[in-house]
């Protein structure tokens, strides 16, 4: 349809509307609806994410959180990954202890020669996910992420199983609080996907009968160190 | 209020059909309602929901004591929105374009279906995935897909389910909450190369199997979406399979149809929103996924689609926006009002005949599909406003329901067809509720006569000539052996004499009633 009749009939239905605004309590700030991390952030995290179906270690340094890592990967069997070019990895160690396991991690992104096609599969034929996140929410026990080359978010969402791994400075305490955030890099450039992620992949829809991994991860772990 | 009538008026109510009313739209409320409760599978399924998402909707608003000023201040914030409107779209179209996304404007079904239809087309597209959309739903899009030669396939577990079935889905958030596992299994072992169990777990993981492939091989994917942001250009879709995430983010082409009234202004109104959806609707803190959606992907990315189209539309809303029922414009489609429903609960999504159905569905229905076609439902409502305390939007669905009814009996008296009796009854009771003299000897008279005979029952089951209409699917109050009046001049000179003997244990008219008078033995009568 003409895009000038379509807004011209959008302003006078507005403008009619306006007689049969609701009453509204304007008094009412964010404020009254702010949750936040409470006295232990990361304690309020582990429960809220644990009650959302997911697995939560909490350990004290970055050598413990890849020793569970590798822990997770004997698990499911896994033997081989995808994982984010992420700093965090990085710095943690995470490839160099996985290869001395014999398991084997790729990236996330493109490799060198590597068409779509053969990434997609790559990707689809792995046993485990490795991500960091962008932000942690305590208040919710959600992890955020803005989709980025080598940090790309599929690397949540195809394998059967998704493994976070988290430092204390990427927690935040309430979802108004991420989004303050996410607000001020608008002037940078409003990114193409940013998702959060709550729980493993659910479904109820037969007899509302909860069972995971119907699309995306059947077993989600998130791994915080203090 | 003639407006409200434009699109199914001429769809008049038929008389005695078999319709299976799972599969099509209809006007047959009360045919489909007996069909309804007759059915022992469904009443199961319904009980099962109102007890786990209905309970866990409660419970999740008590645990958060902001859940109340929140979904005040969403409210507000979808008040003041759709006060210009026109604004916000605006705003939202450029920040699409900022984006490198297009915008389409579709002013009513056809249009949007021709719309979508022509993005496909022009780029080659032979297979779509699409997600769970009730807006896809309310433009017929997979008929018209499928007529195209465009092969589509629902990929939300409940909407595969469905789709594989050839029925409507009956619940805006659980789509086959009306079929047991036993038949989910038939209907899916049809495709399934060996017969399925009835598990649900086994069932999912076949859908899984099925839909990856679909995933990895469709052109284009289709979504609805929750909220549009309007500065960042951003289309919200809230889900907990991770099928929405598949959809718009390995087909080259993403299409999101979006009703007008989803648009909300800023990033930081989200937040708001996102505290009160999942509990309205699951009684989850967060849903498992929510995608914030911006356009294409970007330079350097190597995930998300080539191209993004955001359908704008109208399709009846801005005839609802500039009217007395505006206010059911705020729905955010969380299905919180049908799980809470006495009468949805009774009788399932398929009875109310539209795409939506439930409490919403009783407004939203006749407004966009014609009043006078869908008469029945405005009255599928027992006006106990449970819909409105479980609504994360608090929109008066009450009274609306009524306003509806106004406009059908104004509707009906400009037509002449209100009989006369019923007009010189509703005159005469509103002459007595003025008369405070008079309201008090018709009180007395009632509890002398049908107040004492029906001492034992306080139901009345059946009552005379034109009043037997109301009997015919329900009982009648009996009017009390003692009136209020009476029983509050009695209890309350008693406290009185109690008081100047100094006794400080009864203070004023307790509230002790006889045991016969509590209306405790409702019979569920069900025609």
């Amino acid at each position: 349809m003409n895009r000038e009749q379509f807004m011209a009939r959008v302003r006078t239905a507005a403008a009619a509307g306006r007689s049969y605004r609701v009453h509204v309590n304007e008094s009412i700030e964010r404020a009254a609806g702010y949750v936040g991390g409470g006295a232990d952030p990361i304690e309020r995290f582990a429960s809220q994410a644990t009650a959302a179906g997911g697995q939560v270690d909490v350990v004290d340094d970055a050598d413990a959180a890849v020793a569970r890592l590798l822990e997770i990967c004997q698990q499911y069997s896994a033997r081989n990954c995808v994982a984010w070019d992420h700093l965090l990895l990085e710095s943690w160690n995470v490839r160099a202890a996985l290869a001395g396991r014999g398991v084997e991690m790729s990236s996330a992104g493109t490799l060198p020669g590597e068409d779509a096609a053969t990434r997609r599969w790559r990707l689809l034929s792995a046993d485990l996910g490795i991500t960091s996140v962008t932000f942690a929410v305590a208040e919710t026990g959600s992890i955020a992420m803005i989709d980025d080359a080598g940090c790309d978010t599929v690397a949540s969402l195809l394998p059967p199983v998704h493994v976070a791994l988290v430092s204390r400075d990427q927690l935040v305490p309430d979802l108004f609080d991420v989004f303050d955030a996410l607000e001020a890099r608008k002037s940078a450039g409003w990114p193409s996907s940013v998702v959060f992620i709550t729980g493993p992949s659910k479904t109820g829809d037969v007899e509302l009968k909860l069972t995971t991994g119907v699309h995306g991860p059947k077993h989600w772990h998130v791994i915080v160190s203090r | 209020m003639a407006h409200l009538d434009t699109l199914g008026s001429d769809k008049a109510t038929t008389g005695e059909v078999s319709t299976d009313f799972r599969a099509s739209e209809h006007h047959e409320f009360l045919t489909a309602s007996r069909q309804a409760l007759a059915s022992a599978n469904l009443q199961l399924a319904l009980a099962r929901l109102g007890d786990t998402l209905g309970q866990k909707n409660r419970d999740a608003y008590a645990a958060y004591p902001g859940s109340s000023a929140m979904r005040e201040l969403a409210r507000g914030i979808k008040d003041r929105t759709l006060a210009e409107l026109d604004r916000h779209l605006e705003t939202l179209e450029a920040s699409v374009h900022r984006n490198g996304g297009q915008v389409h404007f579709a002013a009513d079904a056809a249009d949007a279906r021709e719309t979508v239809l022509s993005i496909l087309k022009s780029r080659g597209c032979r297979s779509v995935v699409k997600s769970k959309s009730m807006t896809t739903e309310e433009i017929h899009l997979n008929p018209a897909l499928e007529a195209a030669g465009i092969e589509t396939v629902e990929s939300d577990f409940g909407e595969y389910i469905i789709q594989l079935a050839g029925q409507r889905p009956s619940h805006l958030v659980a789509p086959a909450v009306h079929m047991t596992v036993g038949e989910v299994a038939e209907v899916l072992s049809r495709h399934s190369p060996e017969p399925l169990p009835p598990d649900a777990t086994a069932l999912a993981q076949f859908a899984r199997g099925q839909l990856r492939a679909r995933f990895a091989t469709a052109d284009a994917g289709i979504t609805g979406g929750n909220f549009a942001v309007a500065e960042t250009g951003t289309i919200v879709v809230v889900e907990n399979e991770g099928n929405a995430r598949f959809t718009t983010t390995l087909p080259r082409i993403h299409i999101a149809l979006v009703g007008i009234e989803k648009v909300i202004p800023r990033l930081a109104d989200l937040p708001v929103f996102l505290k009160i959806l999942a509990r309205a609707a699951t009684g989850q803190t967060m849903s498992i996924y929510t995608s914030l959606l911006s356009g294409p992907r970007r330079a350097g990315q190597v995930n998300g689609p080539e191209e993004f189209h955001l359908v704008l539309l109208d399709n009846g809303r801005t005839r609802i926006l500039e009217g007395p029922l505006r206010e059911s414009l705020f729905c955010i489609r969380c299905g919180a009002c049908l799980n809470a429903c006495p009468v949805y609960r009774a009788v399932g999504g398929h009875a109310y005949g539209g795409v939506y159905a439930g409490p919403i569905g009783a407004v939203l229905t006749p407004l966009y599909d014609g009043l006078t076609a869908n008469e029945h439902l405005p009255h599928a409502s027992s006006l106990c406003g449970a819909c409105q305390a479980a609504c994360p939007v608090k929109i008066a669905i009450p009274e609306l329901l009524i306003k509806l009814r106004d406009q059908l009996h104004e509707a009906h008296e400009a037509q002449h067809d209100q009989s006369r009796l019923e007009n010189f009854a509703y005159r005469a009771w509103g002459w007595l509720m003025r008369k405070p003299l008079g309201y008090r000897m018709a009180t007395w008279l009632a509890s002398r006569t049908v107040g004492r005979s029906q001492a034992g029952s306080r139901w009345l089951r059946r009552m005379p000539g034109a009043l037997g209409g109301w009997t015919s699917s329900r009982d009648f109050p009996a009017p009390a052996r003692e009136r209020f009046r009476d029983w509050w001049h009695k209890e309350g000179e008693q406290a009185g004499q109690s008081r100047q003997q100094g006794s400080s244990q009864q203070q004023g008219p307790s509230p002790k009633t006889d045991a016969s008078q509590r209306p405790s033995e409702v019979r569920n009568r069900r025609p």
